[in-house]
C-alpha cells in the first residue's frame, strides 16, 4: 500500500517537473514576443507626431512594423512546436496578453494602410498562427476581439491628434470606423468577463471621436463630403 | 476603399434618410456595413457556442458534485461488517452510474474540443468524484488507483463518430482529490473507533501518513491550492494520530463506547462537524 501511494506521488512529481520545463520554454518565447510587441508599439506611436503625411505613415511606420512581424511569426512557430496538440488552453494564460497586444498592432497597421476592419483570418496570418483551432496553434477569438477594443482606444487618441496636426479628414473616417466596430460588437452576447469590461470602454472611444467630429462641424472645419470621398479612394 | 458621406453618427438613422438622397449610396453603405455585420455574426455564433457549452458542462459538473457527496455520505454509513458488503456494492453501482451518465455527457460535449478550455467547468465535480472513488477503493481494497487507471474507466467511444474520448483528469485534480480524501478518512477513523474497531484506526492512520509523506515530496510546488490542502491534511493527520494515541494509552481503562468521546474531546475546538455523523 505504501509503495502504491509513493508510486502515485512519484509520477505526480514527474508530471510537475515536465510541466515546469514546458512552461519555462514557453516563457522564454513569450518574452521574445513581448519584446517585438513593444518595439512595434513604439514605432506605431509615431503616427501621433506632428506633420505626418499619409504616405509617411504607411511607407515608413507600417512597413517597418511589418518587418518586425517576421520575428513575431518565427516566435509563434516556435510556440506551436513546443505546445503539445490539444493543450493550447493548458498554457493559454502565458501568451494571452501578448497575443492581444499583437492583434491590436496588426489591426492598427491594416487600418492605417487600407482603412478597413481586419478580419480574424488576416490577423492570424500576420501573426503566423492558424485561424481555426482544429488546424493547430491558433488565434483565440476573444484575443482578437480584445485587440480590436484596444484599437478603438488608440484610434480615438489618433483622432484628436490628427486635428491638432491639421488633418480634419481623419477624425471623420475614424468616427465611421469606430461606429461600425461598435455596431459589430453589439451583436455579440458577452459574458460578464474581461472582454465585457473592455467592451464597456468602447463607448467612451466612440463618444470622444464624436465630440471631435462635433467640434469640427460647428466651427465649419469639417471638410466637404466630396473631398473625403476623393481622399478615401 | 470606398468612403461615404456618412459622418458616423447614428449610422442607422442616416442610412434611412439616404434612401431619399440617392439609392446608389445607400446600397454601397449597406454593403460595407453588412461585411462587418456578417463578420461579427460569425464571431457571435462562435462565442455563443463556447459559452453555452461551458454552461452545460458546469451544470453536469454540479450534478457530479452532488452525487459524489452523497456517495461519500453513503460510505460513511458503514457501521457493521455485515452491512459493509451491501453498502460498498451500492456505492460502486452509483459511482458507475455517474461515469455512465454524467461523465459520458461531458465527454460528448468535449468531442473535438480542447478539454483544457472547459476543465474549469467540471473541475469541482471531478475532484469530488475522485474523492468518492478513492474513498470507495480504500474501503474496499485498502488501496487506491493511479489517475491513469481512473482515466481508463472514464473513456467513451462514440460509434457514430468512431471516436474515443477520454475525460481529462489532470494529475493536479487527482492529487487535490486525494487531499480531500484524507478529511473523509479522518471522519471514518473516528467513526470506526466509536464502533470499537481499533485495528482499522491504526490502518487508516498509516494510510494517511503515507499520503502526507507523498505531499511533502511535492511541497516545492508553488501552488496555493496544494499548500492550503496540505495544511488541512496536516490537521487531519494530527487528529488521527492523537486518536491512536488515546487508544493505546487509555484503551484498557475506558469502555469502548466512551473512548471516542475521550479521543475527540481534546479537539472539539477544531471540530469540523464530524460528530454529527
Amino acid at each position: 500500500m505504501a509503495v502504491r501511494i509513493s508510486e502515485i506521488f512519484n509520477s505526480f512529481q514527474d508530471y510537475l517537473n515536465n510541466e515546469e520545463e514546458l512552461r519555462e520554454e514557453i516563457r522564454a518565447t513569450v518574452r521574445n514576443l513581448e519584446k517585438s510587441a513593444r518595439d512595434i508599439l513604439m514605432i506605431l506611436q509615431n503616427i501621433h507626431n506632428e506633420n505626418n503625411m499619409e504616405e509617411n505613415i504607411i511607407s515608413q511606420y507600417c512597413a517597418t512594423s511589418r518587418e518586425l512581424f517576421i520575428d513575431v511569426r518565427k516566435n509563434y512557430a516556435k510556440l506551436a512546436e513546443v505546445v503539445p496538440r490539444d493543450q493550447y488552453y493548458r498554457f493559454y494564460e502565458q501568451w494571452r496578453f501578448v497575443t492581444q497586444k499583437l492583434c491590436f498592432l496588426a489591426s492598427l497597421i491594416i487600418y492605417l494602410e487600407i482603412k478597413v476592419l481586419v478580419t480574424k483570418e488576416t490577423v492570424a496570418e500576420i501573426l503566423g498562427v492558424k485561424n481555426n483551432r482544429e488546424d493547430g496553434f491558433h488565434l483565440d477569438l476573444e484575443d482578437y476581439l480584445m485587440g480590436l477594443l484596444q484599437l478603438s482606444a488608440e484610434l480615438s487618441r489618433f483622432a484628436i491628434n490628427s486635428v491638432t496636426n491639421g488633418d480634419y479628414n481623419r477624425p471623420i473616417e475614424i468616427a465611421r470606423f469606430v461606429n461600425d466596430l461598435n455596431a459589430g460588437f453589439r451583436l455579440l452576447n458577452l459574458k460578464n468577463d474581461s472582454l465585457r469590461k473592455r467592451f464597456d470602454g468602447l463607448k467612451y472611444a466612440v463618444k470622444k471621436v464624436e465630440e471631435v467630429v462635433y467640434d469640427l462641424s460647428i466651427r465649419g472645419l469639417k471638410p466637404s463630403p466630396d473631398s473625403i470621398t476623393e481622399k478615401g479612394e | 476603399m470606398s468612403q461615404t458621406k456618412d459622418d458616423g453618427k447614428n449610422r442607422g438613422h442616416r442610412s434611412k434618410i439616404n434612401i431619399d438622397d440617392g439609392k446608389q449610396e445607400n446600397v454601397e453603405n449597406m454593403h460595407e456595413n453588412s461585411l462587418i455585420v456578417q463578420q461579427f455574426q460569425a464571431y457571435a455564433a462562435e462565442l455563443d457556442d463556447k459559452h453555452d457549452r461551458f454552461e452545460r458542462i458546469v451544470k453536469i459538473g454540479r450534478d457530479i458534485n452532488i452525487e459524489s457527496k452523497r456517495i461519500i455520505f453513503l460510505l460513511h454509513t458503514i457501521d457493521k461488517k455485515s452491512k459493509q458488503e451491501s453498502v460498498l456494492c451500492e456505492a460502486n453501482l452509483r459511482l458507475q452510474k455517474v461515469a455512465q451518465h454524467q461523465f459520458k455527457a461531458i465527454a460528448f460535449e468535449l468531442k473535438d474540443q480542447d478539454p483544457y478550455l472547459y476543465l474549469k467547468g467540471y473541475r469541482n465535480g471531478l475532484e469530488e468524484y475522485i474523492e468518492a472513488v478513492t474513498f470507495y477503493q480504500y474501503l474496499k481494497y485498502d488501496n487506491m488507483e493511479n489517475w491513469l487507471e481512473l482515466e481508463k474507466t472514464l473513456t467513451y467511444t462514440f460509434p457514430e463518430k468512431s471516436k474515443t474520448i477520454q475525460i481529462l483528469i489532470s494529475p493536479f485534480e487527482y492529487i487535490l482529490g486525494i487531499a480531500d480524501l484524507t478529511g473523509e478518512l479522518m471522519r471514518q477513523c473516528i467513526n470506526t473507533l466509536a464502533l470499537g474497531d481499533r485495528a482499522s484506526c491504526y490502518q487508516t492512520c498509516n494510510f494517511v501518513r503515507n499520503i502526507y509523506k507523498g505531499f511533502l515530496g511535492c511541497a516545492s510546488v508553488s501552488n496555493r491550492e496544494i499548500h492550503r490542502k496540505l495544511s488541512t491534511l496536516k490537521q487531519s493527520l494530527h487528529k488521527i494520530e492523537s486518536v491512536c494515541y488515546t487508544i493505546k494509552v487509555r484503551g484498557s481503562e475506558i469502555p469502548k463506547h466512551l473512548l471516542v468521546d475521550v479521543a475527540t474531546g481534546e479537539y472539539a475546538d477544531s471540530d469540523e462537524g464530524y460528530q454529527a455523523y
